[in-house]
């Protein structure tokens, strides 16, 4: 019994040291030291989109630039955002409209870099609306009446379809839109729970190989060049941290370019991070991966969430944009 | 007596593992979103060889065993400090009624604000929900505390410490270890979700990859692995509590049959 507490006690002790020692924030000793690599901390969703950062960092454009990334793997914004504004990372990722909301309600995010883009052609987008196998379904417009499953209600899927189905001419307000994870959309369209699904790449793919199909590119639908995401910080960090910021921001550029150049590359830097089996890995559909955002898509994409009623005042794009 | 019990329990998951083959293979469910246990166990072999597995195992370990040590050390320190001062205890209890059934999760964008998605947000949340079931259960065990002996000790001139030790810890050590073995499994529940949810590196985060990507038989094997280490905690709780409890009569009576 002595032992037991002994043994207690010594273990708390030394789970107190080891959680105090263990993790100090990186990034903190920054700001332009010279020679010294500085570690920054990006948090990122492990999906398509952020391939060019993993490419780029393999490739050494970072480390070129005196950078060292460690990308931390978060489910989502919902994590990504807040550690970004208490400065446990250093910048995140993050969907357009996603920032487009946190700037309307005052939220200090500041995008320095694209993520990812449409591609640009209609039917062979990296994300689409989808409907299962043998779905009676084959336009945006017969949307009317059903349901389509969204990741995040009040975002940029829910928005992108209303545009679709407007686009088709049928009424966007007569679609019910329902929340679930993109990787449950296969599921839920094949047990019918759901008539169609805002689905990126891999739960596109994974729809098509069960013999559904898409019946719009609805990130096509808002803007043929959608900037679907974007590389941001605080704004407190770019004010402090400039040049840090550059660096950053030239690395990213040259990782997007590098890697909208190089797909087979960045097939192949899929696997190291995600889990998406081989099979689907070939058929990806993968997202363009501008260098710089593009304004004209993101002003469309903030008129059509206005319209929507995703802000609550319309959201600064000039505080916002790099 | 151990022997059939091992059995029996063999044979339950033996027919587990079948009708986890079966029901795929017959078309109950679909194979593409609920594979059959021969290609979990085949995605589970691969996984085993991969070294990446074996440091978020660790690092699911980590988080759960400096948690637990946190949650039961804390534990069973407030809860006798508040049962033998009588104040203290009248100004706990409807705090502590309060805090209690908070889910864990909910702190969530508390646990990332303040420390991102690192270990320390799994601890928060695994320390916060295992303090109260060991709290909880010291209390009680206090309470339980035998009048007459309480009473002998102080006549023979006990102090505080003295009495704590000798009368108020042996009967309590019972319901101390109930809670132990409760938070055991709730800590390895919370560690697992907040590395699911928050993203922080281990088994949890795992999970959320192989989700993302579509790779459903990987994910089935690791959540069949976060299952054996449950019924490995399960186990281990269970040791512990018999080697601590050896004196006591519920695990004397428990030998003797």
């Amino acid at each position: 019994m002595r032992r037991l507490l002994v043994g207690l006690t010594a273990g708390s002790v030394l789970a107190a040291v080891t959680a105090c020692g263990s993790s100090d924030p990186g990034g903190k000793d920054t700001a332009g030291s010279s020679g010294k690599a500085t570690t920054v901390k990006v948090g990122i969703v492990p999906v398509l989109d952020v391939a060019p950062v993993y490419l780029g960092e393999k490739q050494g454009f970072y480390s070129d630039r005196g950078l060292e990334l460690e990308l931390v793997p978060a489910q989502g914004g919902a994590a990504i955002v807040p550690a970004v504004m208490s400065g446990q990372f250093q910048f995140g990722f993050s969907n357009t409209t996603s920032l487009l909301v946190a700037r309307s309600k005052n939220v200090p995010v500041k995008a320095v870099a694209n993520g990812a883009a449409s591609t640009g052609r209609s039917g062979a987008d990296f994300a689409a609306i989808t409907v299962g196998k043998g779905s009676p379904l084959t336009s945006a417009k017969q949307l009317e009446g059903k349901k389509a499953a969204v990741n995040t209600l009040n975002n940029i899927c829910d928005t992108s379809i209303r545009e679709s189905v407007r686009k088709d001419g049928g009424d966007p307000s007569k679609v019910e839109f329902v929340e679930m994870p993109f990787d449950r959309m296969p599921a839920a369209l094949d047990g019918g729970q759901v008539d169609a699904a805002c689905t990126p790449e891999p739960a596109l793919a994974t729809v098509k190989a069960a013999g559904g199909k898409e019946i719009a590119s609805n990130f096509h639908d808002v803007s043929p060049d959608l900037t679907v995401a974007m590389y941001f910080t605080s704004e407190q960090f770019a004010g402090e941290n400039p040049e840090l910021v550059k660096k950053f921001q030239e690395a990213t550029a040259e990782s997007l370019k590098y890697a909208d150049s190089h797909p087979e590359e960045v097939r192949q830097i899929l696997s190291t991070y995600t889990k998406i089996p081989a099979t689907l890995l070939e058929k990806l559909t993968l997202p363009r991966y501008p260098a710089g955002p593009d304004r004209p898509s993101i002003e469309r994409l903030a008129e059509l969430g206005e319209r929507d009623g995703l802000f609550e005042k319309a959201p600064d794009l000039d505080e916002l944009l790099p | 007596m151990r022997g059939s019990d091992a059995a029996l329990g063999a044979a339950g998951c033996a027919v587990f593992v079948l009708l986890g083959e079966a029901v795929p293979r017959l078309g109950l469910v679909d194979e593409d979103h609920f594979p059959p246990a021969g290609r979990i166990a085949v995605a589970l072999g691969s996984e085993l060889s991969d070294t990446a597995f074996w440091s978020a195992l660790g690092d699911t370990l980590t988080g759960w065993a400096l948690g637990l040590a946190i949650a039961v050390s804390a534990g069973v320190v407030a809860g006798v400090v508040i049962s033998v001062t009588p104040y203290l205890r009248e100004v706990t209890a409807s705090t502590i009624e309060f805090l209690r059934p908070i889910p864990s999760v909910a702190l969530i964008p508390l646990a990332v604000l303040l420390y991102g998605t690192e270990l320390r947000s799994v601890l928060l949340l695994v320390v916060y929900a295992a303090f109260w079931q060991v709290l909880i259960q010291v209390l009680y065990g206090v309470r339980d505390v035998d009048p007459v002996a309480e009473e002998t000790a102080r006549s023979y001139g006990l102090g505080a410490w003295a009495r704590i030790r000798h009368v108020l810890w042996p009967t309590a050590l019972p319901y101390v270890m109930t809670g132990v073995r409760l938070a055991a499994a709730v800590a390895l529940i919370l560690a697992v979700t907040a590395e699911l949810v928050i993203g922080a590196p281990g088994l949890g985060a795992r999970i959320a990859v192989a989700q993302t990507s579509q790779a459903v038989p990987e994910m089935y094997a690791l959540i069949v692995v976060t299952g054996v280490l449950g019924l490995l905690v399960n186990v281990g709780a269970r040791a512990v509590e018999r080697r601590a409890l050896a004196w006591h009569q519920s695990v004397r009576g428990e030998v003797a049959v």
